[in-house]
């Protein structure tokens, strides 16, 4: 591996679904030599693309999990994760990310900024990673970048500014026009390995000139030289654009635009030259730890070699000769038998093969230094775990991670797929934090919980394919919550005297509606509950949230203040004033006007134009509520609301009335009240499962 | 009651009359480019908000985000010149009623009343309450429109809802005998509410031009929010 960082470049692919990302990938992997051959995703040749790892991938034509390959261009080694697009695998996307230093933002140069490029988008900045768009398909009918260009700017606020012009566009695109070099570059050769560099069409030289200009106008605000440059009217190099186009796509402050068609083998070279030219190497970018040892204070991570070393387990993969952990190195170097320290539990580990990936195929190496991204073999641990060198405490920030909505009851088929089931369950629980899974204690039967219904649609299948486990799988459920809507009082005594040691303890106060989870205030005087007794209050409280007393789903929202009580001195324990606090609530809950909530999704529907009405009635007849629409060429963007409830199977419904031309994605957004009518059919269909029980 | 206050206080309530607003088939706000039809028109759709009925906002101007802003602005201006309110209480309201608007932004040469149908038509077939009120923002009346205003009657016909237009007139262009602007004039018995919003001294006039007993009636409003000048 290249020791010297300034020639690393750690960079992820995002975008929307169907945008291209894969076949991207294919096209840098065969001009860097890492493969021979191009393969398409859904080709005829029945391949599948080499990114797409997973059979089931391959058969759906989307990319699931990231695969991490690394390639060499230009002296300089980068490694990519091909990042999903679907928004239910978006816990991918946001590990990718973190791990990532810049991204390749992908837009289709026809449907340009979509739903999904907005989500990946927030996450970017979230992560605060630089990146580059690139406008692909030009090749295809309807191909307009410069709009594109303009959505980026309009849609996600980016400072977006074109490097390239188009040689000719939809069936007449032959190449690019390099505003930096201003030469015109074309792509020969039976696969486009041939860039052939020509002088620029004379008919659109004032163009190509008109563009140069305003161009440097804008990147001339993040360097001095080149304003220098301008205001002396001296030579503009090619040096001085490229530093400026440099500083400020690394400080987020423009987005260079590149252009071209991945499938027709057009302008991705002049993209892998911007990935080299302009997004940053690990020096460029500052890390952060916690140091576990000194007040969680925020520590700065350097890429030096002989430091302690901190990595990060982004992704695990079950491979053919166990565990497979994906990692960063963000400081010093891990080497082949190191011991390591896990730092959230402690446990030390040796650092056995160290390999580095090449989509499913593996190379192994000596060590990992700090700006790398690899791969471990037999380590137990689960993602997002951070690996330190014995001498240090850090852990890497913690990621955003979102709870599941969904859940589904699975059944093995037979003993041999219930032994496989559960082997499947463990890896996947360790490999995706929103993915989980526990048994209900009342019914027996084994819940899977996650982001959605592909989501969860993609595990049980991958439980059959990868472990040979058939599951049955029930009605998915939604992850419903109870809280409270008003003030209520109690004042309860819990008072047992019937033979043994006696029971005694009295709590008073009030519940209240608040944004938090649960909290608790502890407002006596006098010390009419002795402080010793104060925890085992708040334990009872908190121990009746998690099965809400109206419908058992987990309670949520509540304020619990105690400012009154009794205890004896010889009946009351610390059991007596935990079920006193346990009445107490039951008291209060009833007088709070308890109500039911349900998660709400955030529906974005895209749909060709003449679709645009009848989707909005889809919406409405699913207690949708549609916040908007806008119109995009020929498509309409619909953004809406909509109870998770009712969006079960909503895929096939829109698919049968847009004649399978519209998409949609759909996100966690917030948790409301359900409605009367809803949360009376939910009583009974609870009412119903206990009966049959 | 939050709600009663506010709809009082729009400056809809004393210059076209809350009950005009839904009664009729369709109204016009007229006036040159830059004064303020599109705010004008916010407060009516909000006073339909305020009483809890659905609105469907149509811009063939502005995005989505924008049509939301204007609201989001509308209603704020409103609850600035009711003087205090409790900020919790007015942001609980606008979080209450906000749902029932739905802005659509079509392109001009999209526009298309028949996708309007399909949406109201879905109103219908999940047994919903239909919006009371739709606003068309942008329509450009200085064209033969005829063919587009009639599929407008229709839709007012077929879901009893009331459309109120925006209408651009010109600065060039003179008020016709009967003071209204050429582009009322062409569809005048079209429309049984007009009014039209003209600058005076750093004031808006709001005029009624069509409306039963309060036609030529004149009001102030204030540039920037819209609201009645108390004088």
């Amino acid at each position: 591996m290249i020791r010297d960082l300034k020639k690393v470049r750690n960079i992820g692919i995002s975008a929307h679904i169907d945008s291209g990302k894969t076949t991207l990938t294919e096209r840098i992997l065969f001009y860097t030599d890492r493969i021979h051959k191009i393969n398409e995703v859904r080709g005829k040749d029945g391949t599948g693309a080499i990114m797409d790892s997973m059979e089931l991938e391959r058969e759906r034509g989307i990319t699931i999990a990231s695969a991490a390959t690394y390639c060499e261009w230009d002296k300089h080694n980068i490694n990519i994760i091909d990042t999903p697009g679907h928004v239910d695998f978006t816990v991918e996307v946001e590990r990718s990310l973190r791990v990532l230093d810049g991204v390749v933002l992908i837009l289709c140069s026809v449907s340009g900024v979509q739903s999904q490029s907005i989500t990946v988008d927030q996450q970017m900045k979230r992560y605060k990673v630089p990146c580059i768009a690139y406008v692909n398909k030009c090749d295809r009918s309807g191909a307009n970048p410069v709009k594109v260009s303009g959505q980026l700017r309009d849609k996600l606020g980016h400072n977006s500014i074109m490097l390239q012009l188009p040689i000719g566009l939809e069936d007449k695109h032959e190449g690019i026009i390099d505003l930096v070099s201003m030469k015109a570059n074309y792509f020969e050769g039976e696969n486009g390995e041939n860039v052939v560099i020509k002088d620029i069409p004379a008919e659109m030289m004032e163009d190509a000139e008109m563009a140069r200009e305003e161009m440097i106008d804008a990147v001339s605000l993040f360097s001095e030289d080149l304003t220098d440059a301008i205001l002396e009217e001296k030579e503009i190099t090619e040096e001085l654009i490229m530093q400026a186009v440099r500083t400020g796509t690394i400080e987020r402050q423009m987005t260079p635009v590149f252009l071209g068609s991945a499938y027709k083998n057009k302008a991705v070279q002049p993209l892998m030259d911007a990935v080299i030219n302009y997004l940053p190497s690990p020096l460029d970018i500052e890390n952060e730890a916690i140091d576990l040892d000194n007040n969680e204070e925020a520590v700065i991570l350097e890429s030096n070699f002989d430091k302690p070393t901190v990595a990060l387990a982004f992704k695990l993969e079950d491979g053919q000769y166990g565990q497979l952990t994906y990692i960063r190195v963000y400081q010093g170097c891990i080497y082949k038998g190191d011991t390591l320290i896990n730092s959230r539990d402690g446990k030390k580990m040796k650092a056995g093969r160290l390999i580095r990936m090449h989509s499913a195929q593996t190379e192994e190496v000596e060590a990992i230094p700090a700006g790398h991204i690899g791969a471990m073999f037999g380590v137990d641990c689960a993602s997002g775990d951070t690996f330190v060198s014995p001498q240090i405490n850090y852990a890497m920030l913690s990621m955003h991670i979102m709870e599941p909505v969904i859940s589904l009851s699975i059944v093995p088929k037979d003993n041999k797929a219930q032994i496989n089931m559960s082997k499947a369950l463990n890896r996947f629980t360790k490999e995706d934090p929103t993915f989980r899974t526990y048994m209900d204690h009342e019914t027996g039967d084994t819940i899977i919980q996650g982001m959605g219904e592909l989501h969860l649609e993609v595990y049980v299948e991958r439980m059959k394919r990868e472990y040979d486990a058939e599951v049955e799988t029930g009605q998915p459920r939604v992850a419903y919550r109870e809280t409270i809507t008003r003030k209520a009082l109690f004042n309860y005594t819990h008072k047992k005297q019937t033979g043994g040691a006696g029971q005694f303890g009295r709590v008073a106060g009030f519940i209240e509606p608040c944004e938090e989870e649960f909290e608790f205030t502890n407002k006596i005087t006098g010390g009419r509950i002795p402080t010793q007794y104060i925890p085992a209050c708040e334990k009872g409280f908190q121990g009746c949230m998690n099965k809400g007393p109206k419908l058992e789903f987990p309670v949520t929202g509540i304020k619990v203040t105690i400012d009154d009580g009794a205890f004896h001195a010889v009946d009351s324990s610390e059991m007596a004033f935990q079920s006193a606090a346990r009445g107490a609530f039951l008291e209060a809950y009833v007088k709070a006007k308890p109500v039911i909530k349900e998660p709400i999704m955030k529906v974005v529907i895209e749909t060709p134009n003449e679709f645009q009405g009848g989707c909005m009635g889809l919406i409405n007849q699913r207690r949708g509520i549609i916040q908007g629409s806008q119109e995009e060429g020929v498509m309409s963007v619909i953004e809406s609301q909509v109870p998770l409830s009712d969006m079960f199977g909503f895929s096939t419904v829109l698919r049968s009335a847009t004649q399978g031309k519209a998409q949609f994605t759909m996100e966690f957004s917030t948790y409301k009240k359900v409605p009367q009518s809803i949360a009376e059919e939910i009583a009974r269909k609870k009412q119903e499962e206990k009966n049959n029980n | 009651m939050l709600k009663k206050d506010l709809i009082l206080k729009s400056p809809v309530a004393k210059t076209i009359g809350i009950e005009n607003i839904k009664d009729g088939k369709f109204g016009a706000v007229i006036s040159r480019a830059g004064v303020g039809k599109t705010s004008f028109l916010v407060q009516v759709a909000l006073t339909r908000l305020l009483n809890d009925e659905k609105i469907l906002h149509v811009s063939l101007d502005d995005p989505m985000e924008k049509i939301n802003l204007r609201y989001h602005e509308g209603y704020t201006n409103l609850t600035d010149h009711i003087g205090y309110i409790d900020p919790q209480k007015a942001v609980r309201l606008w979080e209450d009623i906000k749902p029932n608007k739905v802005g659509i932004s079509y392109n001009e040469s999209t526009f298309d009343t028949a996708k309007i149908r399909d949406y109201l038509k879905s109103f219908k077939k999940a047994g919903l309450t239909l919006p009371s009120v739709m606003i068309i923002d942008g329509l450009n009346f200085d064209k033969d429109i005829s063919t587009v205003l009639e599929a407008l009657e229709n839709l007012n016909q077929e879901f009893s809802i009331v459309i109120w237009f925006s209408m651009k007139n010109h600065r060039e262009e003179d008020l016709c005998e009967n003071g209204f602007p050429i582009q009322l004039e062409t569809y005048k018995d079209r429309f049984d509410k007009a009014i039209l919003l003209q600058p005076v001294k750093n004031k808006i006039e709001a005029i009624i031009l069509k409306d039963g007993d309060r036609t030529d009636q004149k009001f102030r409003l204030n540039p920037s929010t819209m609201m009645i000048i108390e004088e």
